[in-house]
């Protein structure tokens, strides 16, 4: 009787500790995305310049897609240099676009302005649809969808250069 | 023991009445569209707020989410059809109430464990034993002395 005492502590507390340290970690808004494994939904929309661009148009290239906000401070201000290197460095190989999440042109425009424009577009998704479709709980979410049109990771929360890396060597794209 | 009985008894009988009226008055299930379609957003999550129902948030997700209900509906989907779109797109994160009715049972099961377990703890607990203690001479003498000291 006394001997289960002392079974108390691995059989209820470790578990239950376990359980709570590594729950109150998680981030509640990182769900994972039941989308991985299944085609990108389709879409077309209208650029921050006026032009007209649409899933078809970036298929047959692996490509990313990146939820933001003007008003996504300081998430996507943090990311929005890793955006911009990984275009740099792989503009030739992927495709990447913008969508534009519950904000303004103009808000976007002036965050462009202000933190340089990252030579990839950026479509306006005004209500909301894509968003839904994707399953985006806010912004920064980044999508990366394969050559054949397979969404292959989702970053929820801003990107760093590692996690860029990783998740554009899912996609095919290397170093 | 039999004079409580009665009270009991009427006690139960209030209850079970009381249930049948929550139960007569409960509103059925929603007929009209707009009313589907209410009471749908109210158990879908809004994506980007915290822990509040789409049909409850005036965020444009919420809104996209309520207009997208209505579409389907007017479409002509189930409700287990627009439930459905959605957890297609977020997973079961999405429904603000858990889909399996066994999920319901977990709590219930934990508590019936822990009123089980504290039950048998209470029951299979040795009563301490009884703290009896033979003074020894030299303590009962002590004792006396100082009795008599408090007498004097």
């Amino acid at each position: 009787m006394r001997a289960m005492r002392w079974l108390l502590v691995p059989l209820l507390v470790v578990p239950l500790s376990w359980l709570l340290f590594t729950g109150f970690s998680l981030d509640p808004r990182a769900v994972a995305s039941p989308l991985i494994g299944r085609p990108a939904p389709a879409w077309s929309y209208t650029t921050l310049d006026g032009e007209t661009l649409s899933s078809d148009d970036l298929a047959g290239r692996p490509y990313v897609v990146n939820f933001w906000a003007s008003w996504c401070v300081p998430a996507c201000v943090d990311e929005h240099p890793v955006l911009t290197a990984a275009w740099q460095e792989h503009g030739d190989e992927i495709a990447m676009v913008g969508i534009l999440f519950d904000d303004s042109p103009d808000n976007a425009a002036a965050f462009l302005d202000r933190y340089g424009r990252p030579g990839y577009p950026t479509v306006v998704d005004e209500s909301g649809t894509l968003a839904i479709d994707f399953g985006v709980t806010g912004p920064p979410e980044t999508f990366f969808v394969d050559a054949e049109g397979i969404v292959r990771d989702k970053q929820t929360g801003p990107l760093t250069d590692a996690s860029m890396a990783d998740r554009l060597a899912l996609i095919g794209i290397d170093r | 023991m039999s004079r409580w009985l009665p009270a009991a008894a009427l006690g139960c009988i209030l209850a079970l009445i009381a249930i049948g009226v929550v139960l007569a008055l409960r509103p059925g299930p929603a007929t009209t569209d707009a009313a589907r379609g209410a009471a749908l957003a109210q158990e879908l999550r809004c994506p980007d707020c915290a822990s509040l129902s789409a049909a409850d948030s005036p965020t444009r997700s919420a809104r996209e989410i309520r207009r997208q209900i209505d579409e389907l509906i007017g479409a002509g989907a189930s409700d287990a059809e627009v439930r459905a779109h959605f957890v297609d797109r977020y997973g079961q994160w999405i429904l603000l109430a858990p889909s399996s009715p066994a999920a319901w049972l977990v709590p219930l099961a934990v508590v019936a464990a822990g009123v089980i377990g504290l039950a048998w703890w209470l029951v299979r607990r040795p009563r301490a034993p009884a703290a009896r203690r033979v003074l020894s001479a030299e303590e009962q003498r002590r004792l006396h002395d100082e009795a008599e000291a408090l007498d004097a």
